[in-house]
């Protein structure tokens, strides 16, 4: 009898401790009620204006987002240095977290700077169940795909940076730091530059069978992203059909890692990789691998951006680390560790102009619905043709 | 008291998977709250896929699971029961494949194995002149072959301490009665070992289910798809832990299956209790001219487990970038610098240190506790005790970010949340089924007779637990010991959640190369890590005599 009570006593309370979990969510929820929106694309179009791009920079540009950058960095600082500290949750190697928030506390001495990385669906994950408990458990999300669904769930403080006019890919909510720009690579062991194809477009070709990966185009990745930019670009509903069952129809190896995609191209598993990140490639061939991309065909743009958290308990900071990720000493930093710069007027061998030539064409990826609802899109655009 | 601490044990393990089955009934993405549903189980039962992707993955799963299980049984029984030549080596040989995380046999395998690139092929055709392209790393038959390595480990350290404490008198009748040695051991020791089989099985049955690193990297490639990446897609694309739970609620009813076989197949567990009151010494056979052949395969395992995948790490790691050619250049070719990099890393001693200290702990308690429980079950008599058969085993169906999740949700707004407490507490609930299922089909092995002579003689609970069932368990709990703690350290799917800002844990170096797919620095970090537990498992077990259920 005694066993009997023991054993209901405790699953009751191990019951009734995941209800009280449940119910301090639910109440989370509330409490953020007014923040977390039950319709995102409702909330998206109402408070989210749509991106914008500026290609090319000029010295005006430079020097007027330069003086911006010192005022504010003048006015937040004394602010951020009584908050003290900064947490930022990032989808980056911790390799490069440590480079930068290191970077960034010697630029200003009293703040402390502590990070947490995850990959992307982890980063949603903790954050919206933080949100949704009422967390004020850190201040910026530095990531690509993870800000702008967490925007859409009333997650992100909206901010826009002072220095907009030097920015190759613009959001007037959430600060975009750096980029995500992919290539047409292809491994020069395997094939001449001549054979290779000269566009995103002409990889559908049926004389690549064989030859060639793709990225899953049915997850939220470098492939899915491409598509994007290419439907938003082109506004051509039968081009885009034609383009995806043309890659349908090269009935090749589909791959969820674009890295080890990339990796298997390299070791000739694989022609040509569809796509790759521009940062990979050119560190590969620094190192003499043989691998190259195809200088012509426009590169996709994809933001990486910090997005500040709406229940940020250190919002000024938050801001300063926005900003300064922006400016030229924030850039030099992202650049050092070998990603790319968000500037439409910084020089380094992952920038548009040195990678692929002076008012080089490019393709960037601004479809709201694609960047806060990957499955939604994904779902409506690509799963009828790929899954058709 | 046992009963207590295994109730105890089991909430902690049901509360997160309560929390995350009750968000299944929430049909919105995260922080989107749309009131309870039953949309996302309308979703998962008219999923026109689903089944496909279950023949998949229980062929896969079942494949790997049967393959390491049994090899794993065949390693222990060689080891503890033969007279196989060099005994040292024999004991040893299968121990180090257990340190090799599985992504590493991943990549290595798929560099060796790849369809155009993979090392065998290439010299296949380089010095036999064979063009056809033999092996297929993006097979079902290589996911299976990768996998089943990895699945080796718990099929020994589950059978071995079976094997070792045999009471010969079951083996003696069948000799006098005139049988042949390897027929007894078909017909006699093969069949009393089945629960610890069962137990080993079903554990690496519900790995290959819910294990996605291997159908990620070896089955899209091939086309071939799994179930359990309806989950991941529900985490990753839509961001529905709701949806995510409803997906693994098809693993838990394939579990529940699983667990009622083996139930069904154990229940008369006094049939199985090979250690009896009487004195005795384990005795080995002469097996005649098989000792050589049985050398030969436990070399074999030893070389397919751990040597060439090592050493593909080491070739890999040195040379400049990955193809065929290159590879076989090597040594000419060789350069230091990723083990520059991976040594200049950060976090290469912090991670490792505090995944060390965490691990041992979580080791230690998880064992205890998991004994515990099966002592619960098998040795008291109170009531729904069968029960705990499930919840214990429950954890290893549901994928890890599910589960982490349902911690979280937990600890926010306590003290618990991202301290060391949470950590421990998540690593515990994902371990606990190895312990948990590693003591019960040890325990079914211990006759009650020992028992019921303390219980007559007025000991309490805790004389015959401390006294009898601990020491007679010692040779498995050493096995369970040693595999949770090397597969805690490297734990990075529960942790990722539950690790606070601005502590790492784990060999961080070693797996953000992995995860990022810079497979040469990966490849560095992974043999220094390698080297390190290597140089750590031969101290312990010559300069300070540690058994490894050895």
């Amino acid at each position: 009898m005694l066993t009997k009570s023991t054993m209901a006593v405790a699953l009751s309370a191990s019951i009734l401790f995941g209800s009280v979990a449940l119910a301090a969510e639910k109440a989370g929820v509330k409490d953020a009620g007014k923040e977390a929106i039950k319709d995102p694309k409702a909330a998206a179009q109402k408070v989210i204006p749509q991106q914008v791009r500026k290609e090319a920079g000029s010295a005006n540009a430079t020097a007027s987002a330069k003086k911006a950058f010192e005022k504010v960095s003048q006015e937040l600082y004394p602010k951020a240095k009584q908050e003290g500290n900064l947490i930022v949750y990032s989808v980056w190697d911790v390799e490069h977290l440590r480079v930068i928030t290191d970077a960034f506390m010697k630029r200003y001495p009293g703040i402390k700077a502590t990070y947490w990385q995850g990959r992307n669906p982890e980063i949603v994950t903790r954050v919206l169940t933080e949100f949704q408990g009422g967390q004020a458990s850190f201040d910026v999300v530095l990531s690509d795909n993870a800000p702008p669904v967490i925007r859409a769930a009333g997650g992100i403080m909206p901010y826009e940076t002072v220095q907009k006019d030097v920015l190759l890919l613009h959001d007037p909510t959430l600060p975009t730091v750096s980029l995500q720009i992919q290539a047409l690579a292809f491994n020069t062991k395997k094939m001449k530059p001549a054979e290779a194809p000269k566009s995103w477009e002409e990889v559908a070709n049926p004389k690549y069978k064989g030859m060639i990966a793709l990225d899953d185009p049915m997850r939220a990745g470098p492939l899915s992203s491409m598509l994007a930019g290419l439907k938003t670009q082109w506004n051509d509903d039968g081009r885009f059909k034609k383009f995806l069952t043309g890659l349908k129809a090269l009935n090749v190896p589909v791959h969820k890692s674009t890295s080890a995609m990339f990796r298997l191209m390299i070791s000739g598993e694989y022609n040509i990789a569809m796509p790759a990140l521009l940062h990979d490639v050119m560190e590969e061939m620094h190192k003499g691998t043989p691998v190259s991309y195809v200088k012509t065909n426009p590169p996709v743009l994809f933001p990486r951006q910090a997005g500040i958290y709406a229940k940020s308990p250190n919002p000024n900071t938050a801001k300063l680390f926005a900003e300064w990720l922006i400016s030229e000493e924030g850039q030099k930093t992202i650049d050092s560790v070998g990603r790319e710069s968000a500037r439409n007027d910084f020089k380094s061998k992952t920038s548009i102009e040195s990678a692929f030539g002076k008012g080089a064409k490019t393709l960037p990826v601004t479809d709201k619905l694609f960047l806060e609802d990957p499955k939604k899109w994904l779902d409506t655009f690509v799963k009828p043709i790929w899954e058709g | 008291m046992p009963l207590v601490a295994s109730t105890i044990a089991g909430a902690a393990i049901i509360t997160p998977i309560l929390v995350v089955f009750w968000r299944s009934f929430t049909s919105g993405r995260l922080g989107f709250d749309v009131g309870l549903n039953l949309a996302n189980y309308a979703r998962v039962f008219s999923d026109k896929d689903i089944m496909p992707m279950l023949s998949n993955s229980v062929i896969y799963a079942a494949g790997a699971a049967l393959l390491g299980t049994v090899l794993g049984a065949l390693l222990a029984w060689i080891v503890a029961r033969t007279n196989t030549p060099g005994k040292a080596l024999v004991e040893l040989m299968p121990l180090y494949p257990i340190l090799m995380p599985t992504i590493m046999k991943n990549i290595a395998w798929i560099l060796l194995l790849a369809p155009k690139s993979g090392i065998l092929n290439g010299m296949l055709q380089q010095f036999l002149g064979i063009e056809t392209l033999v092996f297929n790393a993006f097979s079902m038959a290589g996911m299976i072959w990768v996998f089943g390595l990895a699945c080796v480990p718990l099929g020994y350290l589950f059978l071995l301490p079976v094997f070792l404490s045999f009471d010969p008198s079951l083996e003696e009748s069948a000799y006098i009665a005139g049988s042949k040695p390897m027929h007894t051991m078909l017909k006699i020791t093969f069949p009393l070992a089945v629960p610890a089989f069962l137990s080993a099985f079903v554990l690496n049955f519900l790995r290959g289910l819910r294990s996605f690193e291997t159908p990620v990297l070896q089955g899209t490639p091939g086309n071939i798809k799994v179930f359990v990446s309806r989950v991941y897609d529900s985490m990753a694309l839509e961001f529905n832990t709701g949806l995510a739970t409803s997906y693994s609620v098809v693993l838990v009813v394939l579990s529940v299956i699983t667990l009622y076989f083996y139930v069904r197949a154990t229940r008369f567990s006094e049939r199985y209790a090979t250690i009896t009151g009487k004195g005795y010494r384990v005795r080995v056979i002469d097996i005649g001219r098989w000792k050589y052949m049985t050398f030969l395969l436990v070399f074999l395992y030893f070389l397919a487990g751990i040597l060439i995948p090592f050493i593909v790490l080491i070739v890999v790691s040195m040379i400049p970038y990955y193809d065929y050619d290159t590879f076989m250049k090597f040594p000419s070719n060789a350069v230091l610098t990723n083990y520059f990099i991976v040594m200049k890393h950060p976090s290469f001693v912090t991670g490792l240190y505090n995944s060390l200290v965490l691990s041992v702990s979580i080791a230690v308690i998880t064992v205890l506790a998991g004994i515990t429980m099966a002592f619960t079950i098998y040795r008291t008599r109170a009531w729904g005790t069968k029960l705990f058969e499930f919840i214990g085993t429950l954890p290893l169906a549901f994928p890890p970010l599910v589960l982490s999740v349902g911690l979280v949700i937990i600890f926010i707004g306590t003290p618990l949340y991202n301290s060391l407490w949470a950590l421990g507490i998540g690593l515990f609930v994902a371990y606990f089924p190895y312990a948990f299922r590693n003591a019960s089909g040890s325990i079914v092995n211990i006759h009650k007779e020992l028992d019921e002579a303390a219980w007559v003689h007025g000991a309490k609970w805790r004389h015959v637990f401390f006294k009898i069932t601990l020491p007679i368990l010692k040779p498995s709990v050493g096995g369970a010991l040693f595999y949770i703690f090397i597969e805690a350290i490297r734990n990075v799917d529960v942790a990722v959640l539950l690790t606070a800002p601005g502590k790492e844990y784990g060999p961080v170096t070693l797996f953000e190369y992995f995860r990022v797919g810079q497979w040469a620095e990966a490849a560095a970090g992974g043999v220094i890590y390698l080297i390190i537990l290597i140089v750590a498992v031969s101290m312990a077990k010559f300069a300070f005599k540690m058994k490894f259920s050895l």
